[in-house]
């Protein structure tokens, strides 16, 4: 018998933590941001799902957003953020496959 | 998402069935496990707008219970294992060694390779090439926020192949990868195939016998130490910065060039100052340049003696729409949204000595073919939009708009002449390559 000892390859990670957001208790009169990072096909998802929430819940109101720097991706920066978090009450995002 | 939801904003994002797990283990790393996805069965990209929408309906349910149903934060994956080593026994060393690869492969750690075990004599020995302390951390590496540790490094240096004289140069790759310019975690877990290009510059390069000549990103004896290190920065990207396939690493197809590839360049036939020069170091000083890259086509001309012939072959290259660089400065330039830095779309050009002695013997230097490459690499505006979508283009460059009365017009597929990168590499006859670069390539000196 033979026995091989190797060490651990594998790195320890740095661990971030954000509290989920409180959720919507009713869609009444709330403001949805529709978040498009702009990769093909996502803003057809969210005039569909603006158009269904809008039938469902009539008097909502809806704000499109765009990240304000990238190219193929556009992201959000920390202000893109600020500034969403101070306009609307959640948000649908497509920003990725 | 994430940054929403810091900031008290209840998000749901639509996610593909394939990319579920891609999309969880991203939010987690950022802070938020659990993050709620409407999960449709296919990307949206190249669906019928029809078809998209249909698949929003489907998931309109998830939509509603992701913004208003709690949120379950339970971790989406084991952590990192906290042992230091790891025993595997046989009826003899080689048979340990098997149950010990066939483990390592289970768990996700391998390229595939045969791994060289990493035995805590090995690890020591590799240790000796650098005067830092196994604790020191080097880098804190994307997308999984690893702890790039002198000693983690070490570890996935011996299983790559290397030796101590290996080390400060991957280091140095491992800064590179961690820059903030590099905006590592676009690329690491993107759907593309995005390799790390690393070229070595300087003395240090030639300590460690990096090939720069013959076959130089190729198989063989010479390059032997290039493919150590190349493989080496593989590894540590999927062990240290958790860059695992499937999981983060979400590449369509893949590429051969993933597994190593990294070369020195001859500066010794270059009849230019080295490539490090052109990026503010010392001539005497020893670097290591990343540059992320697609793929790489061949510069094949036997034929051209003039500066201006071999320039026309090279832009054939350069024009090829199907790259994701190609024209890209249109709807804008990759960017961290954290940092804020931005990259300029940067193309990579291995000219052999031959090649380089032609363009030398003209009079011309690296600024003078990179601005001929810029004025023979042009397509009409509509071929370069076919990939590229319209409204991004509007976003980024509405001043631009007037293109569109003017599709036949021919625009550079790159937005400056220093987008493309010279290095002389290889040996004899008139072959170079063309490397389809992923933004900006980051230089680094090797730290004594």
């Amino acid at each position: 018998m033979a026995r091989l000892e190797v060490l651990n390859p594998v790195a320890q990670t740095v661990q971030h933590s954000v509290k989920p957001a409180p959720r919507l208790t009713t869609f009444q009169g709330a403001t949805l941001g529709l978040y498009w990072n702009m990769k093909a096909g996502g803003d057809a998802a969210l005039d569909r799902t603006e158009a269904l929430l809008h039938e469902k819940f009539p008097g909502m109101k809806f704000r499109r957003y765009i990240g304000s720097v990238g190219w193929l991706m556009r992201h959000c920066t920390a202000e893109d953020a600020d500034r969403i978090a101070s306009e609307v009450d959640a948000v649908v995002g497509t920003t990725a496959d | 998402m994430v940054e929403l939801e810091r900031r008290g904003v209840p998000t749901v994002l639509f996610t593909a069935q394939t990319f579920v797990h891609d999309a969880h283990r991203s939010a987690a790393s950022f802070g938020l496990a659990g993050l709620p996805l409407a999960v449709v069965p296919l990307p949206f990209t190249n669906q019928k707008p029809e078809d998209v929408q249909r698949m929003a309906e489907r998931a309109f349910e998830q939509v509603v219970a992701g913004l208003t149903k709690p949120v379950d934060a339970r971790p989406v994956a084991p952590p990192p294992p906290l042992e230091d080593r790891f025993a595997y026994d046989g009826s003899d060393l080689l048979d340990a060694w098997s149950h010990m690869h066939a483990d390592f492969l289970r768990r996700g750690w391998s390229d595939g390779f045969p791994l060289v075990p990493a035995t805590p004599r090995a690890v020591e020995a590799m240790l000796r090439g650098t005067p830092r302390s196994p604790g020191d951390v080097v880098a804190t590496l994307e997308p999984g926020f690893g702890i790039a540790t002198v000693e983690k490094l070490a570890i996935n240096a011996v299983m790559a192949g290397c030796g101590p004289e290996h080390l400060p140069l991957l280091m140095t790759a491992v800064r590179c990868l961690a820059e903030p310019k590099m905006y590592i975690r676009n690329k690491a877990m993107s759907t593309g195939p995005h390799a790390p290009l690393v070229l070595v510059n300087g003395p240090k390069g030639r300590v460690a016998n990096v090939n720069a000549g013959m076959c130089a990103l190729g198989p063989g004896a010479p390059s032997a130490s290039n493919t150590v290190l190349g493989r080496a920065l593989r590894l540590v990207m999927m062990n240290v910065g958790h860059t695992y396939v499937g999981v983060s690493d979400m590449d369509t197809i893949g590429s051969p060039l993933k597994y190593a590839c990294c070369c020195a360049e001859n500066e010794a036939e270059s009849p230019w100052e080295p490539y490090h020069v052109t990026r503010g170091f010392a001539k005497d000083a020893s670097t290591v340049t990343v540059h992320f890259v697609y793929g790489m086509c061949e510069l094949h001309d036997f034929r051209s003696t003039t500066p201006e012939d071999l320039v026309a072959v090279f832009a054939t290259a350069a024009t090829n729409v199907a790259q994701v660089g190609t024209g890209l400065w249109l709807i804008g330039r990759r960017a961290d949204p954290r940092t804020k830095t931005e990259e300029r779309e940067h193309n990579t050009l291995f000219i052999c000595p031959e090649h380089a002695q032609i363009f030398a013997k003209a009079g011309w230097g690296r600024r003078e073919i990179q601005e001929a490459l810029y004025r023979a690499a042009r397509l009409p505006f509509k071929t370069m939009m076919l990939n590229k979508e319209p409204k991004a283009m509007a976003a980024a460059h509405p001043e631009l708009a007037w293109l569109a009365d003017h599709p036949d017009l021919p625009l550079p597929v790159v937005e400056d002449p220093g987008c493309f990168d010279l290095a002389v590499v290889g040996a004899a006859a008139g072959r170079g390559a063309y490397f389809y670069g992923a933004g900006e390539p980051v230089t680094l000196a090797v730290e004594d």
